[in-house]
């Protein structure tokens, strides 16, 4: 699904992203897990052609995602509030989306429908601007746009933090059924290592840009993290 | 405590992030104040000679007398556009052991650093000083001013209490500026006189000079009524937002020109929803009224267009500029999410030419008023807009791809010069220019209506050109994005 060659960025001479190879397989659900600094983020800008890497390639489909939006048709994502068109309804920004995406209003008010439980009753109907709602608040938004898409490669990061513990949890199961279901790949970023191993199937490591640890979840996977970055 | 809240300001502006945007804004802004400062002394020294020159023969006090209401009024018009509410930078200290006294204190010492409060010093104490003691007594000389540091305490606080009170309730601000216009049109109608009403006023204050502290009286009522105000409403979120409830809305007219229609309301409701756009399309209609000073009889009767040219671009055209300047940048907040969206770039690119398209299209229509003037307006407007949706709408995008700078919108527009750079100010010339260029030789050579015709013909081809400029600007889009996100995510 992913394919990822001799990527390299730098900013004023220090390197963010130095990955030589890596390849992800559909239906995979990875966790990018390493301290602030260690290039998540970036990794993540450069695979959705926001920031051009300095040297390297992101293939989507075996296709460059710099050189085509092909990919646009099959990926959806959420990074930061900066996703969100926040002097919007969140109600026009679903539609909007969906609009993007071949979908009617009508389609839209049914598949909110799904997500009901989701929003806990807190997203639709309550007469604000998305930029008035609280950070979680703006994050549920933001995934739930993610997800209608119906995406096969879905990328987040850091979907846990300020996310209340009911959300987080179902944000879980949703995922895993969705692998299941769609054969979802999913790429995740967190700092929350029992998130990360509870949902994913594939945990990278990154340290100052580079793979350090690239291996398949078990039950040891939470105390390895856990050493590593108790060191 | 309230020197040590100043320092923290003088700090915050010093450390600010855009450090270098905001001195530069502010020696702009420093630089029109040591102007306006130099005219208030030269006017409050000169006054005797100006007004003897103005009309020779009367009594300068009379005129003086006249001039001091006069100017306040026009100052309260001024103060309630311009004047700043000095709230959010309180925020950090509301939680800590300080006493809500302070901090509205504060807030009100702060407000007294303003150009407004300083200007009617310069102005009218001189000639107080001066003239006044000369004509009527030392005693009848301080009573004015007292008069005036009363009025103009009195305009501050008043100002800040209208400002305050119309966050919550737009009303207010509604009734205090249909008050002053109200007084201004019938002044200017001669319903009324504000000029006799205010010489009657200082004459009165003359003859007895306690009369000043009537002045004094209302500025400290004002003040207090503001500091009691702002005591017990010393919570952030009601001095600074208000909270309707927001509706989802819907415009069926754009949504007939499809995807690219989608793009056109996305951003139709980002200007609707915010400040600095809002005004910036307030603009544009007031602007309509700038024909009335350049559209001279003698121009128009011996078909000089070219002096008319700007004026006539300008306006039909000022919601492509002032839009137009900061274009793109005001999707800064969330142009990564626009990048990684499913969103054609040429659709993109095409929902802005027809937002201009309309906006454009719609200001041409309300300036035919002007027919009632002159029917060649009509054809100059038509020539104008044919230029400005042609040409002027390329110009302005294909600018746009070299504007990296941030935007936030959230920020009101007055004095604010944030994402202004050297782009914005390259932009007009063009713009404005070239039309005067192609008409010049058509004006030489006395031939106005071929020059006319050459413009639009300019305009009209550019405009069936459009696709080409389309498909020109997205190259261009796709090979800045990178850029323009990077600038925009600072």
């Amino acid at each position: 699904m992913i394919e990822v060659k001799n990527l390299i960025k730098s900013y004023g001479g220090r390197t963010v992203v130095d990955i030589d190879r890596l390849n992800i397989r559909a239906g995979e659900t990875i966790g990018l897990v390493g301290n602030n600094g260690a290039g998540k983020t970036t990794f993540f800008r450069m695979l959705l052609d926001l920031i051009r890497p300095d040297g390297g390639e992101i293939l989507s489909k075996d296709i460059n995602v710099a050189k085509s939006t092909q990919w646009k048709d099959y990926t959806a994502s959420y990074l930061d509030e900066g996703f969100l068109i926040d002097y919007l309804t969140p109600e026009e920004y679903f539609i909007f989306i969906g609009s993007l995406n071949g979908l009617s209003a009508a389609h839209v008010g049914d598949y909110l429908k799904q997500y009901e439980e989701f929003f806990n009753g807190e997203i639709i109907n309550r007469g604000k601007y998305i930029r008035d709602f609280s950070k979680g608040n703006q994050n549920k938004v933001g995934i739930a746009a993610a997800l209608m898409q119906k995406p096969e490669l879905l990328v987040l990061d850091e979907p846990f933090a300020n996310l209340d513990p009911t959300t987080q949890i179902r944000l879980k199961s949703l995922i895993k059924t969705l692998k299941n279901t769609q054969r979802l790949t999913t790429l995740i970023s967190s700092h929350d290592l029992n998130h990360v191993t509870d949902v994913c199937d594939r945990i990278i490591l990154l340290e100052k840009g580079k793979v350090i640890k690239d291996f398949h979840t078990d039950e040891n996977s939470l105390k390895e993290l856990e050493a590593y970055f108790s060191e | 405590m309230i020197s040590i809240f100043l320092s923290h300001q003088w700090k915050s502006f010093w450390r600010s992030r855009n450090k270098a945007g905001s001195i530069v804004a502010q020696l702009v802004l420093g630089f029109f104040m040591l102007y306006f400062l130099a005219v208030a002394i030269g006017i409050g020294f000169w006054m005797a000679n100006i007004i003897e020159k103005i009309s020779p023969g009367v009594d300068p006090i009379v005129i003086f007398n006249g001039f001091i209401l006069y100017y306040f009024l026009f100052d309260l018009a001024i103060r309630i556009q311009m004047q700043e509410l000095p709230t959010l930078s309180i925020v950090p200290y509301l939680h800590l052991n300080i006493s809500r006294k302070t901090i509205v204190n504060f807030l009100n010492v702060k407000s007294l650093f303003s150009i407004f409060n300083i200007l009617p010093l310069f102005i009218f104490i001189p000639f107080s000083l001066l003239n006044i003691t000369q004509s009527l007594g030392g005693i009848v000389a301080l009573s004015y001013v007292a008069a005036i540091l009363g009025l103009t305490m009195f305009n501050n606080f008043f100002i800040l209490f209208i400002k305050r009170k119309s966050i919550n309730n737009i009303a207010y601000f509604g009734v205090g500026m249909v008050l002053i216009l109200g007084l201004a049109v019938l002044d200017y109608y001669k319903v009324i006189s504000i000029r006799d009403f205010s010489n009657r006023i200082f004459q009165l204050l003359a003859e007895y000079p306690y009369f000043a502290l009537v002045f004094v009286a209302a500025a400290v009522v004002v003040f207090k009524i503001n500091s009691s105000f702002l005591r017990t409403n010393l919570y952030t979120e009601e001095l600074s937002t208000k909270d309707d409830k927001k509706v989802s809305t819907d415009y069926p007219f754009l949504n007939t020109f499809g995807k690219v229609g989608e793009l056109a309301a996305l951003e139709l409701k980002l200007i609707l929803r915010h400040k600095r756009s809002r005004s910036s399309i307030v603009m544009g209609f007031l602007f309509l009224a700038y024909g009335l000073l350049f559209y001279k009889e003698t121009l128009i009767v011996n078909n000089e267009f070219g002096k008319m040219l700007f004026a006539a671009v300008f306006m039909t055209g000022i919601t492509i500029i002032t839009y137009g300047q900061f274009m793109f940048a005001w999707q800064s907040a969330h142009f990564d999410g626009l990048l990684v969206n499913k969103i054609d770039f040429k659709n993109f690119i095409k929902a802005k030419f027809l937002l201009f398209t309309i906006g454009s299209t719609l200001i041409t229509i309300l300036a035919s008023f002007y027919a009632f003037i002159s029917y060649k307006l009509l054809l100059l407007h038509l020539v104008a807009y044919l230029y400005n949706i042609g040409f002027g709408t390329v110009l302005v995008l294909f600018f746009a791809t070299n504007n990296y700078k941030r935007l936030d919108i959230t920020q009101s527009a007055s004095f604010n010069w944030q994402g202004t750079g050297a782009t914005q100010w390259i932009l007009g010339f063009p713009f404005l220019l070239l039309p005067i260029l192609i008409y010049l030789p058509f004006g030489i050579l006395n031939k106005p209506f071929w020059g006319l015709a050459t413009i639009g013909l300019f305009g009209l081809i550019t405009l069936l050109l459009r696709n080409y400029w389309i498909s020109l600007i997205v190259k261009r889009f796709e090979k800045q994005r990178y850029k323009i996100a990077e600038g925009f995510r600072e």
